[in-house]
C-alpha cells in the first residue's frame, strides 16, 4: 500500500459524514428552493420555475427579518468583543482564585440557550420579574421589556451578550497567554503605561484571535434561533424575528417546505455577503499588515 | 471588579434557584419571604412527578450526548491523524473546509436534515440523532485533535516503529495515551454541543417521552398548564443546568485548555 493511501482512507469515514450533513443539505435545499412543496401540493415537490425566489425578493417579512437579524448580530458581536476583551484582561490578572473565577464566569456559556432564555423571560417579566422589581425600588416602571416592539430587540441582545461574552473572553484569553511576558516587561521598562501597552502590544498581537472570535460570533449570531424562539417567539409584532426563525416557521407552521428552503438559501447568501464584507473591512483597517 | 463580574455571570443563575424554591405568591412579592414559611419544593415535585418525568429528558439528553461523543471521537481521531499526514495543498484545503464548516450556523441545516430523517425513518430515535450531531461536531473535533497530534514530537512514532510496534500497537500504546488530554477536552465540548442543541432535536423528535432537555424546556415554556408557570420554569432550568454545572466544575481545566489551545493554532 502506498504511504498516502492509508492516511487518505483514515479520513474517509469522517469526510463522508461531513458531506452528508453539510454538503448534501446545501445541495438538497438549493434544489428544493426551486420547487413548490407545501400542503397545497400535498407536500410533493413540483418545479415552479423560480417562483419561490421571486416571492422572496418581494417578501417584506423576509427583508424585515434580514434587517433585524443583522442589527442583532452587529450590536451583540461588537458588545461581546469589547466586553470579552475586558473580561479576558481581568481573567488574566494573577490573583487568588483565578481558576475558579474563570470557571464560574464560563458557566453562562456552558448552559443550554433554551434554558437560560427561559430564565431571562422571567427576569424581564412585566410586572413581576426581578428587573421590574428593581425599577420599582427606584420608583420607575414597570416596563414591558419584551412587549415593546421598539426596544424588545435590545433585550434579546442583552441576554445574548450575557451568555456568549464568556466564550469570546476565553478565546481572547488564549491569545493573551500566547504573548511573551518579556515583551510586556520590556515595554514597561521603557515607561509605557497600561493604555499604551494595550494599544501597541496587546491589541496587535491579539488580532488573529480577535478576528477568529469576530468571524465565529458573527456567523453564529446571524443564525440566531434558540434564543429568540424561546425568549420572544419572534414577537412582539415580529420585531425580534430572525431569519432562521422565519425559515423554521415556514416549514413547521406554514408547512411550506419549498419556500422554507428558499428562505434558508437566501439567508445563506446574505451570510456569505456579510462575512465577505466583514473580512474586506477588516483587511482594509489593517494597512500595515503583510499577507502571511 | 471581580465581584461585579461574578454578580453579572451568576446573578441570573441564583435568581432561577430562588424562583424555583418559593411559592407563586412569594415569587411575585418577595417581601413576604421575611414572614417565613414560603419555601417549597412543589415545583420540583411537579416536574419529576409529571408524565413523562423530567428525569426522562435528562436521561434522553445523556443518551444522545454519549452516543454523539463516542461516534465523533471514533471518526475524528483517524481523520485528524490522516489529515496531519497529508502534505501541502491537500491538508490546507481540507482544513479550510473544516474551518468553514465549524463557522457555519448549523440551524440553517435543519430542514434538509429533517428530510434525511423522513427518508430513512430516523425521527424520534435518540441514537439516530447522534448521527447529525456527530457530523456537526466533527469540524471542531478534527481541528482540535489535529493540533494536538501536530504538537506530538515526530521522533516518537519513528522510535516506536523501530521498536517493532505495528500500527495498531502504536495507536494503542503511543498515540492514544499521549492524546488523552486533547481527547478529554474535545469530548467535553462535543458533549456540551449535543446537550444544548435545539433546532434539530426540535424537528426530529416529536414523541413526548423522547424529548431531549432543550426541546422539553421549550415545550414547558409553551404550555399553559401552570397558573403562574415561572416557578416550574425555574425548577426546570435548575434541573437542566445541574448536570452541566457538575461537568463544567469537574472538567474546568480540560474545557479551558481545549478551547484556548486547540481552536486557534489551526
Amino acid at each position: 500500500m502506498s504511504p498516502g493511501l492509508l492516511e487518505g482512507l483514515l479520513m474517509l469515514p469522517a469526510l463522508l459524514l461531513l458531506a452528508l450533513v453539510f454538503l448534501w443539505p446545501l445541495g438538497a435545499m438549493a434544489w428544493l428552493s426551486g420547487q413548490a412543496s407545501s400542503v397545497l401540493t400535498g407536500l410533493t415537490a413540483l418545479p415552479n420555475g423560480g417562483a419561490n425566489w421571486l416571492r422572496l425578493l418581494g417578501d417584506g417579512r423576509f427583508w424585515q427579518d434580514a434587517g433585524q437579524t443583522l442589527r442583532f448580530a452587529l450590536v451583540s458581536v461588537v458588545l461581546e468583543l469589547l466586553l470579552g476583551l475586558g473580561l479576558a484582561l481581568l481573567l488574566q490578572r494573577p490573583g487568588r482564585g483565578r481558576a475558579w473565577l474563570r470557571t464560574l464566569t464560563l458557566l453562562p456559556w456552558a448552559l443550554p440557550t433554551t434554558v437560560m432564555a427561559l430564565g431571562w423571560r422571567w427576569i424581564y417579566n412585566d410586572p413581576f420579574g426581578p428587573l421590574n422589581a428593581l425599577l420599582g425600588l427606584l420608583g420607575i416602571g414597570p416596563y414591558g421589556f419584551l412587549s415593546n416592539p421598539a426596544t424588545s430587540w435590545l433585550f434579546t441582545v442583552l441576554a445574548d451578550v450575557w451568555k456568549t461574552t464568556p466564550f469570546v473572553a476565553l478565546l481572547l484569553l488564549a491569545g493573551l497567554q500566547s504573548i511573551p511576558l518579556e515583551l510586556r516587561e520590556s515595554l514597561e521598562l521603557e515607561g509605557a503605561g497600561r493604555w499604551q501597552r494595550l494599544r501597541h502590544l496587546t491589541l496587535p498581537l491579539l488580532l488573529p484571535y480577535l478576528s477568529l472570535a469576530l468571524l465565529f460570533r458573527l456567523t453564529q449570531a446571524l443564525g440566531v434561533f434558540d434564543l429568540v424562539q424561546v425568549l420572544t417567539g419572534g414577537g412582539p409584532a415580529g420585531s425580534t424575528e430572525s431569519l432562521a426563525l422565519y425559515a423554521y416557521l415556514n416549514a413547521m407552521r406554514f408547512l411550506d417546505f419549498g419556500y422554507s428552503a428558499t428562505v434558508v438559501m437566501g439567508t445563506f447568501v446574505l451570510l456569505l455577503l456579510a462575512v465577505s464584507l466583514a473580512l474586506l473591512l477588516w483587511r482594509r483597517s489593517q494597512p500595515h499588515r503583510r499577507p502571511a | 471588579m471581580r465581584a461585579l463580574v461574578l454578580l453579572w455571570s451568576l446573578g441570573p443563575l441564583f435568581l432561577q434557584l430562588f424562583s424555583s424554591l418559593v411559592t407563586p405568591e412569594t415569587l411575585v412579592d418577595p417581601g413576604k419571604i421575611a414572614g417565613g414559611g414560603h419555601w417549597t419544593l412543589a415545583n420540583y415535585r411537579a416536574l419529576l412527578g409529571a408524565s413523562p418525568s423530567f428525569g426522562r429528558y435528562l436521561l434522553n439528553s445523556a443518551v444522545v450526548g454519549s452516543g454523539t461523543t463516542a461516534l465523533t471521537l471514533l471518526l475524528a481521531v483517524p481523520c485528524a491523524y490522516g489529515l496531519q499526514r497529508q502534505r501541502g495543498a491537500m491538508r490546507w484545503s481540507v482544513m479550510a473546509a473544516l474551518l468553514g464548516a465549524a463557522l457555519f450556523p448549523t440551524v440553517l441545516l435543519f430542514l434538509a436534515l429533517l428530510g434525511l430523517a423522513r427518508r430513512f425513518d430516523l425521527g424520534n430515535d435518540l441514537l439516530a440523532l447522534s448521527l447529525p450531531y456527530a457530523g456537526l461536531s466533527l469540524p471542531l473535533a478534527v481541528l482540535l485533535l489535529r493540533t494536538a497530534i501536530a504538537d506530538l514530537p515526530p521522533e516518537l512514532e519513528e522510535a516506536a516503529q523501530l521498536e517493532g510496534l505495528d500500527f495498531g500497537e502504536r495507536v494503542r500504546h503511543v498515540l492514544l495515551p499521549l492524546l488523552s488530554p486533547a481527547l478529554a477536552s474535545t469530548a467535553i465540548l462535543v458533549f456540551l454541543f449535543s446537550w444544548n442543541e435545539y433546532p434539530i432535536a426540535l424537528t426530529w423528535i416529536s414523541r413526548a417521552d423522547r424529548l431531549t432537555l432543550p426541546t422539553a424546556i421549550s415545550r414547558i415554556a409553551g404550555s399553559s398548564v401552570y397558573a403562574v408557570p415561572y416557578g416550574a420554569f425555574a425548577a426546570a432550568t435548575v434541573l437542566g443546568s445541574l448536570p452541566l454545572l457538575l461537568l463544567v466544575l469537574l472538567f474546568q481545566r480540560s474545557i479551558v485548555s481545549g478551547l484556548t489551545q486547540g481552536a486557534i493554532k489551526g
